[in-house]
């Protein structure tokens, strides 16, 4: 029943994750899928709840583009209130990140 | 498990949801399955990947079910949020479930309060009205009053209570979708 420290930390992350990702130019949902798989080892098909949750918070738009192959591909796009999380969520963790280190330095 | 296994248990999941919900999240596996297959890997590999298409519907559904109580705070939209939590049926649920009845019944009780001042509160006034003084006049008038402002008053805040508590529900909720259910495994 108790899931392991590193996947409550993990869950705790991964919009900004995904946030950080996009801030780096507007990409689609399997590209963001297999790098956050490859990255922290997220379940490829919860990208998708995830998405439409950020998208129903207004994080993330989307849009079509052509491929060049097949349908059209739906991207993602960081909306500026994306953005705006993004940042108070990174100085956040930083904030975090930075007292634990504090704290696990004499244990290290 | 293959494309079409996939598709079929993860379209029977999401029914209940509204049509063009569901075609758009058919949409993005289907495509999700295409990207994968044009990057070499095989369907029943990509399926795997996804994880159980009957949990995603789940996740997904409940997401809508927020979502609704969001747009629209009604006592039928806060069952959905009841109910999409019941569907995620994590095991805590036991623990919540007692929690959950207990809260129901005091709004319950509380709704059914504010109910009977509002209408004790009109049968005083009403009957006022039609000369039928039950003592003093001023007296009547003030009680038939109080009660009817108590009630709104009352109501008003059940009703904040209400979204609050949806609130932490979600919140809760949020917290036991599986988002590493296939990464769990390998860890």
């Amino acid at each position: 029943m108790t899931e392991s420290l590193q996947i409550q930390l993990k869950k705790g992350v991964l919009e900004m994750c995904v946030l950080a990702l996009l801030s780096k130019g507007d990409n689609y949902a399997y590209d963001i899928a297999s790098r956050m798989a490859e990255a922290v080892g997220m379940g490829e098909g919860t990208i998708y709840p995830l998405m439409r949750r950020m998208q129903n918070d207004g994080l993330v738009s989307t849009y079509l583009q052509e491929s060049g192959s097949g349908p059209p591909r739906k991207y993602y796009k960081l909306t500026k209130s994306g953005a705006n999380a993004l940042k108070s969520q990174v100085s956040e963790w930083i904030v975090f990140e930075t007292a634990v280190r504090k704290i696990l330095g004499d244990a290290t | 498990m293959n494309r079409a296994h996939f598709m079929a248990q993860l379209r029977d999941g999401l029914s209940g949801l509204h049509h063009t919900d569901i075609s758009d999240i058919l949409r993005d596996y289907e495509s999700h399955f295409a990207d994968g297959i044009a990057d070499g890997r095989s369907e029943d590999e990509v399926a795997a990947a996804l994880g159980e298409p009957s949990r995603l519907a789940r996740e997904l559904r409940a997401e809508a079910g927020f979502r609704r109580w969001e747009e629209n705070r009604n006592p039928g939209n806060f069952l959905g949020v009841v109910l999409a939590l019941l569907g995620l049926a994590t095991l805590d649920f036991v623990i919540l479930l007692p929690i959950l009845c207990v809260l129901a019944a005091i709004f319950f009780g509380l709704s059914l309060g504010c109910l009977g001042c509002v209408v004790g509160g009109t049968f005083l006034l009403l009957s006022l009205l039609w000369g039928g003084v039950m003592g003093n006049a001023a007296m009547q008038l003030l009680i038939a009053l109080g009660l009817i402002s108590g009630a709104i008053g009352g109501g008003a805040l059940l009703l904040l209570l209400m979204d609050m508590i949806a609130k932490l529900l979600i919140r809760y909720a949020r917290l036991h979708f599986r988002l590493f259910d296939t990464a769990n495994k390998s860890l």
